[in-house]
């Protein structure tokens, strides 16, 4: 035992649990410090609001929870004492000694097993009254729904390898952390607690000298510790298996996942509680729970104790007790003839014992004042007549364990009953899965260390680059070890096992849920008898334990009460999370990579407001989108397009190819030249557009929207893949700034930068030339969006900046401004130009687009062809049409409905009010029979209809001039 | 979070990785009832079926897996048009000696 365990440093703490003040010490838990000063009630229970007090000391039951500082359902018991920490009950009003609620624990006959089936149903009409008393009764603890509230803290997660992951730091786990890692294996170790040695810390018994009886679990921890290829992660709990052997793991407001080639389960075993009268009242301990409070805390837990047992172990509890001072009143050992070394310790000491006894009821008022004991009869059953009545304050529950094995059963172990250990055992683990110590219903200090060590070397054995050879001589001399050291130590287990002892009063089963014996008796009665559906009808197991305390008596008592044996009445399924998990951990932060263009500074620099589009960040405007549209339209503008994706396509095949996954035709496209192109889906749905531009015979570059860019070079490669053509696809999206020059003026900013020949006889539109603009390598676009005169540069991103400003300056007696994504919204919609994504949807085919003129129509196959083949034939159904309001001053919202007689006919895409024409515009899809020029629609806005009228033609420079000049 | 081997970067989480549908090879000359099981109809399998995977935080190719959509158990992971000859090898594009 570590001296600081037993005697907490004396540093005092100050907190306060339901609004008044109390002293802790240093290394307390919020349980230990309050139960130091004298606090036995510590919340009420679910359905009865009974007082219920500290009973695992474990994190496994449902007795200890409290709100601490705001964050409801905290396990006192594990948690440390913080200083000023706020700690409040739960479940009680006014107060945990006054809890108005407690009238229903005489309501008992309202309330029976799976009474929501049962009551409150009738009368209909008043469900709604029961149903908001119900809401405000049921559920654990209460959340702030106060914004300023919430925890600030930051939840995050991180990704673990190692190739050996070992949960559980007890002696099992600690000797398969060693042997492992001294075979050469990188070992992660996980355990819950603050300090490592598991059951250890509070059950080694000291000798005379100074060292502790058995194997030495002081010196593996110091191995472990000071071991260079042992990771411990502490109070980190394991709460989930995943798939190919992934842990989840929950350390503090982190969640840890943990990838391993092979796990080692060590996670030890769950003490049991015995079911009899008030066996939840406080004072009532599992004898762990006592043990950490004497041997851990330094706490003297009560004065006068009670021990029931049902084999060895409880004589060790009453030995620990008499060491702290406590008057052991009786140790009532359920077997007929106990056996045991330290019986003579304690009986020396002048312990009364009574064997072949045990509890029939815990008698007091709020806490524990005495119990009454019984003489068990030949076949468990309690003989009346019996009672003995006794007068103690704490009752400690030495009545059995059963292995946590809850992650072998995740992984898929195959887990059966054996009765030689009463508990259900891993029989067989999937590859990479092993099981060690108690978890494995091993028992015994001698045997759990020399079960770790041959679940460490095994997992060392599986593992590249060990010797192999070796190995296998090492595990099997500890085989031989292991078996021997079990059949010694055998006897010494010798366990007569008790469920319950029938009395009247409430004898629970489930703590969390409020369920007792009489419960599950009534539901299996009604035909709720495999365990499966009586859990779900009783909801035993369901509660925040999870089954820790009560799944394994609510099959013992399925199978005593079906007259099956525990074998054939199976267990419930495990599945995580093993321990609760706070939501917070589990959603983490929200980490969205953010992508800024090569001129984003330029942008900031600027007073742009920027705005998200996708994972980029877009100027959308530098403080007035109309001017900016005016200065397009009469001057010349500058608008980063760096986030168009761009792909270079090369090869062999490369014009078989783009003929293929392209609407249009690209195969008689001259060097120099560019077409818009189209993709579509063989569902005949448009997936993305851009333009097409050759370079050479075999080479072309491509642009892609924005948004598209990830999609449409995976679509490329998917296909690229099931052909096999030699064919070479390049994201150079990142690679590349693209800044487009438009308005009247472009050719004349642009003449001050280029010696190349702008003139539109040397370069129309609709084509490409490379050469140096700002003394910066580039390609030119003559392209139109905006419907202006207008070059999109595409040059190295290194030089964005350069271009950026050398574009500016070169342009001030010009009016050149830059323009943002809203300006470039507006002027694309007065020409009418279609935004993929956000004029059309996944039921967008491109002839009812509008596209039907870059769709070709030669036979030739292309991705969609047959689809829009049979399109055609029929003629689309609905199709994209600009209109405009009639009221200039009414714009419609993007998605509002186009309605006629009350039924919906289409919806607006876009809309906005266009500053060049004065005039409010959109464009939106209808029904065919209103797509012809003039026709008028009504369009719901903000509830109103509001009138336009069709426009075919774009609404700016219809015949396109302006772009071709 | 089961793992898949990459046939290039070797076993990683399935997070990396973007699924690709089942393999369902394009038809030619399709009838409309072929077509139209070709783009609507998937077979929805229990079992092991061949599926297209992306390795999107890798190295951003595709590839062909043989999965149990029970179990997730990956079988079997490999480029596709390889020794075997399956994938969509289109024999109609002329290939070049060294691109094949």
């Amino acid at each position: 035992m570590q001296p600081e365990q037993r005697t907490p440093s004396r540093h005092e703490i100050e907190f306060t649990f339901d609004g008044q003040r109390y002293v802790g010490y240093a290394g307390d838990t919020i349980a230990a410090a309050l139960y130091r000063a004298g606090v036995r009630v510590f919340s009420r229970s679910f359905k009865y609001h009974r007082p219920r007090g500290l009973l695992c000391l474990d994190g496994s039951c449902p007795n200890c929870l409290v709100n601490v500082d705001g964050t409801p359902n905290v396990r006192s018991c594990t948690s440390a004492l913080q200083p000023g920490a706020d700690v409040r009950s739960q479940n009680a009003w006014p107060s945990l000694d006054r809890d108005a609620l407690a009238v229903v624990d005489r309501l008992e006959w309202l309330l029976p097993v799976g009474f929501y089936y049962k009551r409150f149903i009738r009368p209909r009409r008043l469900w709604p009254v029961y149903e908001s008393v119900l809401r405000n009764i049921a559920g654990l603890g209460v959340i702030n729904p106060d914004p300023d509230a919430f925890d600030e803290a930051i939840y995050d997660k991180q990704y673990r390898h190692a190739q050996v992951a070992v949960v559980g730091g007890g002696p099992a786990g600690l000797a398969a952390a060693v042997a492992a890692a001294e075979s050469g294996g990188e070992v992660t170790l996980v355990d819950e607690n603050p300090a490592l040695g598991g059951h250890w810390r509070y059950q080694n018994r000291q000798l005379g000298d100074g060292t502790t009886e058995g194997p030495d679990v002081n010196q593996l921890i110091g191995r472990v510790e000071s071991h260079a290829r042992i990771t411990v992660l502490r109070e980190a709990v394991a709460f989930g298996w995943y798939a190919d052997n992934l842990l989840g793991i929950q350390q503090g407001n982190r969640l840890i996942k943990l990838r391993c080639e092979q796990l080692v389960v060590a996670t030890g075993r769950i003490e049991q509680p015995l079911v009899f009268r008030n066996n939840d009242l406080p004072g009532v301990f599992l004898s762990t729970g006592v043990q950490r409070l004497v041997n851990c805390h330094g706490i003297r837990p009560g004065r006068r104790a009670l021990v029931v047992t049902t084999g060895d172990y409880g004589w060790t509890v009453a030995r620990d007790l008499l060491s702290q001072g406590v008057d052991v009143a009786m140790v009532a050992d359920a077997r007929p003839e106990p056996k045991h070394p330290g019986l003579d310790q304690v009986g020396r000491a002048g312990v009364p014992s009574l064997p072949g006894h045990t509890i029939q009821s815990a008698d007091g008022d709020h806490v524990v004042q005495g119990a009454t004991l019984v003489r068990i009869g030949p076949h468990g059953a309690p003989v009346p007549g019996t009672e003995i009545e006794l007068n103690c304050d704490i009752i400690a529950l030495a009545t059995g364990f059963v292995a946590n094995n809850s992650l072998l059963y995740q992984s898929g172990c195959v887990i059966e009953y054996d009765a030689e250990v009463d508990d259900f055992v891993p029989t067989q683990c999937p590859p990479g899965v092993l099981a060690a110590g108690h978890a494995a219903a091993t028992d015994g200090l001698e045997a759990v260390v020399l079960d770790g060590q041959v679940a460490g070397l095994e997992a060392a054995l599986s593992l590249p680059d060990i010797d192999g050879q070796d190995l296998q001589h090492v595990i099997a001399e500890r085989h031989r070890q292991l078996h021997e050291a079990r059949e010694r130590l055998r006897p010494a287990q010798s366990v007569r096992p008790l469920v319950s002892t029938a009395s009247a009063g409430k004898r629970f089963v489930c703590y969390c849920e409020d369920v007792t014996e009489k419960d599950v008796r009534v539901a299996i009665g009604e035909g709720f008898d495999d365990v499966e559906t009586l859990k779900r009808y009783t909801t035993v197991g369901m509660g925040p334990c999870q089954g820790k305390m009560c799944s394994m008596n609510a099959v013992r008592l399925c199978a005593r009460e079906t007259g099956r044996t525990v074998a054939a009445t199976g267990r419930t399924t495990s599945r995580p999370p093993f321990r609760p998990v706070k939501l917070g951990v589990l959603a983490g932060r929200k980490l969205e990579p953010v992508r800024r263009t090569p001129l984003h500074y330029e942008h900031v620099a600027l007073g742009a407001k920027m705005m998200d589009a996708g994972q980029w960040k877009r100027p959308e405007h530098y403080g007035d989108p109309a001017t900016e549209v005016r200065t397009v339209r009469s001057n010349v503008g500058i608008i980063d397009v760096s986030t168009l994706g761009k792909i270079d396509v090369r090869g062999p095949d490369v014009v078989a190819f783009l003929d293929r996954m392209y609407t249009g035709r690209f195969g008689d496209l001259e060097i120099g030249q560019l077409h818009y192109g189209v993709m579509c889906t063989d569902e005949g749905i448009v997936l993305d557009d851009g333009v097409v531009g050759r370079i050479a015979d075999d080479h072309y570059y491509l642009t892609t929207t924005s948004g598209g860019i990830d999609a449409v070079y995976q679509w490329l490669t998917w296909w690229l893949a099931g052909w096999q053509m030699a064919v070479h696809v390049v994201n150079v999206t990142a690679d590349f700034a693209a800044i487009n020059v438009a308005g009247p003026r472009a050719r004349d900013l642009m003449g001050r930068l280029t010696d190349l020949d702008l003139s539109t006889s040397a370069f129309p539109y609709m084509e490409f030339r490379e050469g140096s603009v700002a003394d910066v390598c580039a390609r030119l676009l003559r392209i139109g969006f905006v419907g202006e005169l207008s070059y999109e540069l595409h040059f190295p991103a290194e030089y964005g900046v350069h271009v950026w400003r050398r574009l500016l300056t070169a342009g001030a007696d010009l009016g050149v401004a830059p323009f943002g994504v809203e300006a470039q919204r507006i002027l694309r919609l007065e020409k009418k130009h279609i935004i993929i994504g956000q004029d059309t949807d996944a039921l967008s085919d491109p002839l009812g687009a509008g596209l039907a003129w870059s769709v070709k129509d030669n036979g030739a196959d292309f991705i969609g062809q047959p689809s829009l083949a049979r399109t055609r034939k029929r003629g689309p159904i609905e199709q994209l049409v600009g209109f405009q309001m009639l009221d200039a001053s009414v714009v419609p919202g993007e998605g509002e409905q186009i309605v006629s007689d009350g039924q919906i006919i289409g919806r607006v895409s876009s809309a906005r009010y266009s500053p060049t024409l004065d005039r409010s515009i959109g464009i939106g899809w209808v029904e065919v029979d209103r797509s012809h020029e003039g026709a008028v629609l009504q369009i719901k806005t903000a509830g109103e209809i509001a009138y336009a009228t069709v426009v075919v033609d774009p609404f700016y420079d219809p015949r396109g001039r302006r772009l071709r000049e | 979070m089961f793992l898949i081997k990459c046939p290039n970067c070797g076993a990683r989480s399935v997070t990396e990785f973007r699924y690709g549908g089942e393999y369902n090879p394009r038809p030619r000359d399709a009838s409309a009832r072929d077509w139209a099981d070709y783009v609507y109809v998937r077979d929805n399998r229990f079992g092991e079926q061949l599926e297209w995977w992306y390795h999107r935080a890798g190295c951003q190719r595709w590839f062909l897996a043989r999965r149990h959509t029970g179990t997730n158990d990956v079988v079997e992971t490999r480029w596709p048009g390889g020794a075997s000859g399956e994938g969509r090898r289109d024999e109609s594009v002329e290939h070049p000696p060294d691109a094949t």
